[in-house]
């Protein structure tokens, strides 16, 4: 019979921190506790290991600080506020702010952020402070602007709503253009795959059934004590994306531990080291920090494809991810990771060291997490007009073997722009627009394959017009043709069918 | 080997590189150009053995151009790179690897295409 989660048949919290007070416990990190595993068998590994301790480095979205500014004299009541250009929220209290790490400053753009503003505090570097406020009887100051440093906060507190998920799944990309992804640079074709999380290191692949991780469990956060307080936001421990919510003394975390990053065009983040000891409660617990790289899988997704939904081009094993070559149809592609495996084998040592050294004591869990949670879909309940709503049905179209002049006149006729240019089953073989003729004139040529474009932008009949208009805007275009599943031409898309939407046409 | 070629003003309406391929009979690869009315600047690769390469070099100077060898291409900040492995795959040739908690950078392979300095989340790569 399986035993309840949490049992604690091998040893009970007070005995390990027993012996960690008094200097013989037995710890290991994680990749430690596999070797020692697969040489001496899971049991004897069992039997003799008290903890393990694991760790993650990598992008975490999900994370900020409160902080507490102190009172300004005469005393303001913050409603907006900045630190270094970047808007911190301010739907709290007079002097409590939450600085969020994807917030972007409003004058650096993109290269400096919340996550940067989180990084310079824990360094203790100088930040401009400024503020908005509306005077009150109480509060009667209107604006404030000074310097500030962690030094003169009286609390700076990280609170992650979402950490160290348990996988992450990798990335590829089929389409022909670079992709820049949370998940770094994607090459054309399945030029390349990445990946994050550290695999057999991973705080909570290593307790995969959440058997000792729970809400007060001690852990190493940003290079400072730091505590699980829940299950993180999309928690979904059945598929092995279980999360957590973390919070952490900001004053004494390390720089080193906490680092403001940009990834290119996509934004702002905080990379946050997370380390966690995993107490050998039972064979459950024992088995799942066994787990090698081998055994660790997560899907490999096709970031080509613009939606929720992304299709799973294979499975992997982080031992494969790690080896920086990835299996894709028949070719070897190189593979790489987004977060840091050199800083997590850092951080399973660093808490190896304080638990050894005694400085570092296992909690009980209060409460242990949810082991099964819904991660449900945003719904949609407003209607988004879709291409189908505005797309023009009756296409004036030609053949590859028409005539520039025919091509010419069917413009000049209906007033048109764009001549998509069919094959004798209507499949969409190219494009001529009416810039292509000009230049067909002055260039002197005079077949329609000479000059139309064959790698067309379209569209699909169920597309939302909005992912149209950022496409249109992309490859700056005016219209495209729209297709069927077959390739075959069903209508076509323009700018000025998506101008009339705006003034109100009843659709 | 990698050339930092310098033009000044009265070499930018020359045929410079090619009077170069054609008396030498190298192949080079241009990896970057900026050329304007008033100078400029290209980096060739010359795809050649160092003898070789001596006689590209004499021939450059020759036509009047500034000739640098560049020895190191990028430039990867230790106190920021956390060997991460973001500008590892994303490099359309190979020449980057982790090693020791650094990346290391095979300056045979680099084309100074600039893949590695946006992939960078830590903003640690920079082009020399």
């Amino acid at each position: 019979m399986e035993e309840p989660r949490g049992a604690e048949t091998l040893r009970r919290y007070e005995e390990i921190n027993e012996k960690i007070k008094r200097g013989d416990a037995v710890v290991m990190t994680a990749d430690e506790f596999v070797e020692y595993a697969k040489r001496y068998g899971v049991e004897r590994a069992a039997k003799e290991v008290d903890v393990v301790t694991t760790g993650t480095f990598g992008a975490m979205c999900s994370s900020g600080a409160f902080l507490n500014f102190g009172h300004a004299d005469p005393p303001i009541k913050m409603f907006k506020c900045w630190l270094n250009d970047v808007p911190a929220y301010k739907g709290l209290a007079a002097v409590d702010a939450y600085i969020g790490a994807t917030a972007i400053s409003e004058t650096r753009g993109l290269e400096y952020g919340g996550g940067h503003v989180i990084e310079d505090l824990v360094s203790h570097k100088e930040i401009e402070l400024r503020a908005e406020g509306y005077p009150t009887d109480c509060y009667p100051r209107r604006y404030v602007e000074t310097t500030i440093t962690i030094d003169d906060l009286n609390q700076a507190i990280l609170v992650n709503p979402r950490n160290a998920y348990q996988r992450y799944n990798a990335a590829t990309n089929s389409t022909d253009r670079v992709l820049y992804t949370y998940l770094g640079t994607l090459l054309p074709r399945f030029g390349n795959v990445m990946y994050s999380g550290s695999g057999q290191l991973s705080p909570l692949y290593k307790d995969r059934w959440l058997d000792t991780i729970g809400i007060g469990t001690r852990i190493f956060l940003g290079g400072g004590v730091g505590y699980v307080i829940g299950e993180g936001t999309q928690h979904k421990p059945q598929d092995a994306l279980a999360t957590l919510m973390v919070k952490g003394d900001l004053k004494q975390m390390k720089p080193k531990f906490l680092r403001g990053a940009t990834i290119h065009r996509y934004g702002v983040t905080l990379y946050v080291g997370v380390g966690i000891p995993i107490p050998i409660i039972n064979m459950r617990v024992a088995k799942s920090a066994a787990a090698s790289d081998e055994e660790i899988f997560t899907e490999i997704l096709d970031y080509g494809i613009p939606s929720r939904n992304r299709p799973v081009v294979r499975r992997v094993s982080y031992a494969e991810l790690k080896s920086g070559k990835v299996l894709i149809g028949d070719r070897e592609v190189p593979s790489s990771s987004m977060s840091s495996l050199a800083y997590a084998k850092m951080i399973a040592e660093e808490l190896k060291k304080w638990i050894e050294e005694g400085s570092f004591l296992l909690t009980r869990p209060v409460e242990l997490l949810p082991n099964y949670s819904e991660f449900k879909p945003m719904p949609l309940r407003r209607y988004e007009p879709k291409v189908r709503d505005v797309m023009t049905t009756k296409v004036v179209s030609a053949r590859p073997e028409d005539g520039l002049k025919d091509v010419a006149k069917l413009i000049v006729n209906y007033g048109i722009d764009h001549v998509p240019i069919v094959d004798a089953s209507g499949r969409l073989v190219g494009i001529v627009t009416s810039w292509d003729l000009a230049k067909a004139i002055a260039l002197g040529k005079e077949k329609l394959e000479e000059i139309m474009t064959t790698r067309v932008i379209t569209a699909r009949p169920e597309e939302p017009l909005d992912l149209v208009v950022t496409r249109l805007q992309q490859h700056r275009i005016s219209g495209m043709p729209v297709v069927d599943g077959e390739g075959k031409l069903v209508g076509i898309v323009t700018s000025d069918d998506i101008a009339r939407l705006l003034r109100g046409r009843p659709l | 080997m990698k050339l930092k070629i310098t033009y000044n003003k009265q070499h930018v309406d020359k045929p410079v590189l090619s009077n170069v391929v054609l008396r030498t009979g190298v192949p080079i690869n241009i990896l970057d150009a900026k050329v304007s009315p008033g100078g400029g600047e290209v980096i060739v690769d010359v795809l050649a053995p160092p003898s070789k390469v001596k006689e590209v070099v004499d021939a450059f100077i020759s036509e009047g151009v500034g000739v640098k060898e560049i020895t190191k291409a990028i430039e990867a900040d230790a106190s920021r790179c956390i060997a991460c492995g973001a500008c590892v795959s994303p490099c359309p040739v190979g020449a980057i690897s982790l090693r020791e908690g650094m990346v290391e950078v095979d300056e045979a392979k680099c084309v100074r295409c600039q893949a590695c300095v946006n992939a960078c989340p830590m903003k640690a790569i920079r082009v020399l």
